[in-house]
């Protein structure tokens, strides 16, 4: 029996490892087996690269790679049923969530936001990365796996835009954004070249390429659907014109409810300014106010005294000097947020202020 | 005659089960000569996909690893673990449950086979 050299195994050994086999063991069990094999077929006299070759060649069919290929798809097939039922089962469970959540949030019941939560998160965390790790499995190409990949970073992207803009988190204006240049600019060229090329999905290319600019463009015109920057500016001048008839009006002279009133007001109309106290007129974008005003925030909790304040007024005059109706006032906290930007609720609570100093002044005038 | 690697593929675990059931330890080589010798050369396995299948069968359990030093080589050997025996066992009556439902499918008289 032919006794295989040491010399001779480094070079089994490392013909073996550029072949492309990077598990130590699988190495060592290639090794020894092709050893084996040497050790009984090859003479004394024997070429030895020859016989092992011819021996390599038959463990596979293209490459020697495919060895390698092959045991890790095996020690990773175990979890590909598993992750099919979990990708299934998570897919299946959020939307319905998400549509219970959307129900729960039109009737106004509590909980919608929570089911909200729960349904985005499950959908954009579990259920799409799932469905780009199963799917870049099956993919033919590395083209095709970076599509898949684009395409789940996509819908996540825009569920958690969308998570944010529910829940009124600060930022959501910035992953639509991001999801609309990624869908515009990544996915769309990267997507509609990697699929015209091949004569098979020509057609479905061209369509699915027609259907994404379309919801892209039709998400843009959402993202710029808020009020316009002259309209914004027209409005908040005429509060300014209230605002200038407000100070006008008002005199030392009030009372203490009147006062407590006026504090009130003036505390929420900053919230509602911000960071624009110097320069409205140039500075103040007109928007929904943030997530202090409406979620357990400050905002809110003012409105709220404010309301009792008014209402105390109201009835120690016996009659309706600041008419609580049509103003934010009896607004539905639930509604403000999406109701109210900032320059209407500042306009809001300048008229009840317009309306106090007028009661004010009255009751002066009748007391003099 | 040879019989094709695919009609070997879906029996290679219990082939490999029952080797190891049968032989305390075996190596790989070891293993494909066995079969070579006990099928009078009708079943040759191949190394592509012994070896796959031999790592699968170690991270599921149901084999261990013994390394034996062979000069500057290594020699791993496999043999049952408990609950390789067992699933040794479940996979030989299902594989004996298949040839019998084979053969009514196919309406193969086995005897003459």
């Amino acid at each position: 029996m032919y006794c295989i050299t040491d010399e001779q195994i480094d070079y089994i050994l490392n013909d073996i490892r550029r072949g492309g086999i990077e598990t130590e063991d699988l190495q060592l069990n290639l090794l020894d087996h092709i050893c084996c094999i040497m050790e009984q077929e090859l003479k004394e006299d024997g070429d030895f690269e020859r016989l092992y070759h011819a021996t390599a060649r038959q463990f596979y069919k293209t490459n020697m790679r495919e060895l390698e290929e092959e045991t890790i798809n095996l020690l990773t097939f175990k979890h590909y049923y598993a992750m099919k039922k979990v990708m299934i089962g998570s897919g299946a469970l959020s939307a319905a969530i998400l549509t219970t959540g959307s129900i729960f949030k039109l009737a106004h019941w509590p909980g919608a936001g929570i089911l909200l939560f729960a349904g985005i998160v499950s959908f954009s965390l579990l259920f799409l990365p799932l469905l780009f790790v199963l799917k870049a499995r099956e993919a033919k190409s590395a083209r095709d796996r970076m599509v898949t990949g684009l395409a789940c970073l996509l819908g996540i992207v825009f569920s958690l835009a969308t998570l944010f803009t529910v829940m009124h988190w600060p930022g959501s204006s910035m992953l639509w954004f991001s999801g609309i240049g990624l869908s515009a600019f990544v996915l769309l060229p990267v997507y509609f070249f990697t699929g015209i090329r091949q004569p098979e999905t020509k057609l479905n290319t061209i369509l699915m390429s027609i259907l994404l600019i379309g919801i892209t463009g039709l998400q843009f015109t959402m993202m710029n659907t808020r009020p316009s920057t002259s309209q914004t500016y027209v409005r908040v001048q005429s509060w300014m014109q209230s605002e200038a008839l407000l100070k006008a009006m008002q005199t030392s002279h009030q009372s203490e409810q009147a006062a407590n009133i006026n504090a009130l007001c003036e505390q929420i109309k900053s919230l509602a300014i911000g960071h624009a106290a110097t320069d409205p007129v140039h500075e103040l974008k007109e928007g929904r106010p943030g997530d202090y005003f409406f979620h357990n925030g400050e905002g809110l909790q003012l409105i709220a005294r404010l309301h009792q304040a008014v209402t105390a007024y109201n009835s120690q005059h016996n009659a309706e000097m600041i008419p609580i109706e049509n103003s934010l006032l009896t607004a539905d906290p639930e509604h403000l947020g999406h109701v109210y930007s900032n320059v209407s609720i500042l306009s809001s609570i300048t008229q009840i202020q317009l309306y106090l100093a007028h009661a004010e002044n009255n009751g002066l005038a009748s007391a003099k | 005659m040879i019989f094709s690697s695919e009609l070997i593929k879906g029996t290679l675990k219990t082939i490999l089960l029952k080797l190891l059931a049968d032989n305390s330890k075996m190596y790989g080589y070891e293993i494909t000569q066995k079969v070579k010798e006990m099928t009078a050369d009708r079943i040759q396995l191949t190394e592509g996909a012994l070896y796959p299948t031999l790592h699968a069968l170690e991270q599921e359990g149901l084999v261990t690893t013994q390394i034996e030093y062979i000069g500057k080589r290594v020699r791993k050997y496999y043999s049952l673990s408990p609950a390789g025996k067992s699933r040794s066992q479940e996979k030989l009556s299902e594989f004996a449950d298949f040839v019998n439902t084979m053969k009514i499918l196919l309406d193969l008289d086995l005897k003459t086979a």
